[in-house]
């Protein structure tokens, strides 16, 4: 969505959902809107990463190949510096989520395209997967010591009373706290972008203040960069705490 | 004198091997010193706290809307209008100012001070 060129600047029609395709089964309404759209560009672009640019196998590797390797390597050592080498085997689940969502937030700096990672209900339906297989895993392989997650070390019996519901309180705050901090991130990133963009419009239209629409401009450019940067982190960050949250799994003790 | 031969050849490649592994450590030392140095520090801390204070945003929001909800739902199952959701929700602060605690004493394995560099991979 570019605001630059709108009529009258609104800097939230960008995360307006439009059905491309509409379509119930037994009343439930599936139509395919853009945020599927994007989803599946989103999707596509992770296997032609993953697969078309180390199709080569090149020994000296490509562009492509290279950008792969890196991702492969830097999810891997993340993965097993924070899970440990049994959390590997969730290698795979934390390499595909930080890929899509890093490929979604990229995507979605791109002026006139639709940001996923903004709705608020694709981040908590990514967090709430997390929180499922972290419940079902530890339950699976600790069976009740997974408990254990809830009782804090070295604290006197009294003060367990209100520690242990804070604990779980806090435990079941994370899918939400998750979700909202990709979600934010992503709409108030896309929300200041949209509002500087309606100021350049504003200014042309506004006869002689037309010579100030640069500055916006400017401060734009700068914004993009940090844009760039937030794309990126919060990508991190959503499968640091993946991994940190999994880490509770196999080790609740904490 | 056929036993001699592929020995020294192994010496000299396990000697070049050890060599190529100081230069590649030497130059991810080099690496991660620089990293936080250059142009894009200012943009970066700057991506860095606004993310931060995000985080500590939703973590302390989401402990306090979870334990107003707990405390709505079981005032809504059991029958105690008011009062398990004001316990609850001071629960839920409490569990909030925990989440933001947990976060400040988390300083080792932060990944607000990670020195791997998240960007700059993709």
């Amino acid at each position: 969505m570019n605001p630059e060129t709108a009529a009258k600047p609104n800097p939230i029609e960008q995360f307006e959902l439009v059905r491309l395709w509409e379509h119930e089964i037994n009343g439930v309404e599936v139509s395919f809107t853009n945020a599927s759209l994007y989803m599946l560009i989103a999707a596509l672009g992770v296997v032609l990463l993953m697969i078309v640019a180390t199709s080569s196998k090149a020994l000296t590797p490509g562009r492509g190949q290279a950008a792969a390797e890196m991702l492969y390597e830097f999810v891997a050592g993340m993965v097993r510096q924070i899970a440990g080498e049994e959390g590997m085997r969730f290698f795979p689940f934390v390499f595909s989520l930080f890929a899509f969502v890093l490929i979604a937030n990229l995507i979605g700096l791109f002026p006139y395209t639709f940001s996923v990672t903004s709705q608020i209900i694709v981040t908590f339906g990514f967090a709430v997967f997390v929180m499922a297989i972290v419940v079902a895993y530890g339950f699976y392989r600790n069976g009740f010591g997974f408990l254990k997650l809830f009782v804090p070390h070295g604290v006197p019996a009294p003060v367990l009373v209100v520690l242990i519901p804070i604990e779980i309180i806090s435990f079941l705050s994370r899918p939400i706290s998750l979700s909202v901090r990709l979600f934010a991130n992503m709409l108030a990133g896309h929300i200041t972008l949209a509002v500087f963009g309606g100021f350049v419009a504003l200014l042309l239209g506004a006869g002689a203040w037309a010579a100030l629409a640069p500055v916006p401009l400017l401060a734009i450019t700068a914004l993009y960069a940090l844009e760039l940067l937030v794309a990126c982190l919060q990508a991190f960050v959503f499968s640091v705490l993946t991994c940190v949250y999994l880490n509770d799994a196999i080790h609740p003790g904490h | 004198m056929s036993d001699q031969e592929p020995d020294k050849e192994e010496v000299a490649l396990q000697a070049r091997l050890a060599k190529l592994n100081d230069a590649l450590r030497a130059r991810d030392a080099r690496q991660a010193a620089q990293t936080p140095t250059g142009a894009a520090a200012r943009g970066n801390s700057l991506g860095r706290a606004m993310s931060a204070g995000l985080n500590v945003f939703s973590e302390f929001v989401a402990a306090i809307v979870v334990g107003a909800f707990v405390g709505w739902q079981a005032d809504a199952w059991l029958g105690t209008k008011p009062w398990l959701m004001v316990a609850f929700l001071g629960l839920g602060t409490a569990a909030g100012f925990w989440n933001i605690y947990r976060i400040a004493a988390r300083k080792a394995p932060s990944y607000e001070e990670d020195e791997t560099p998240p960007d700059g991979k993709a």
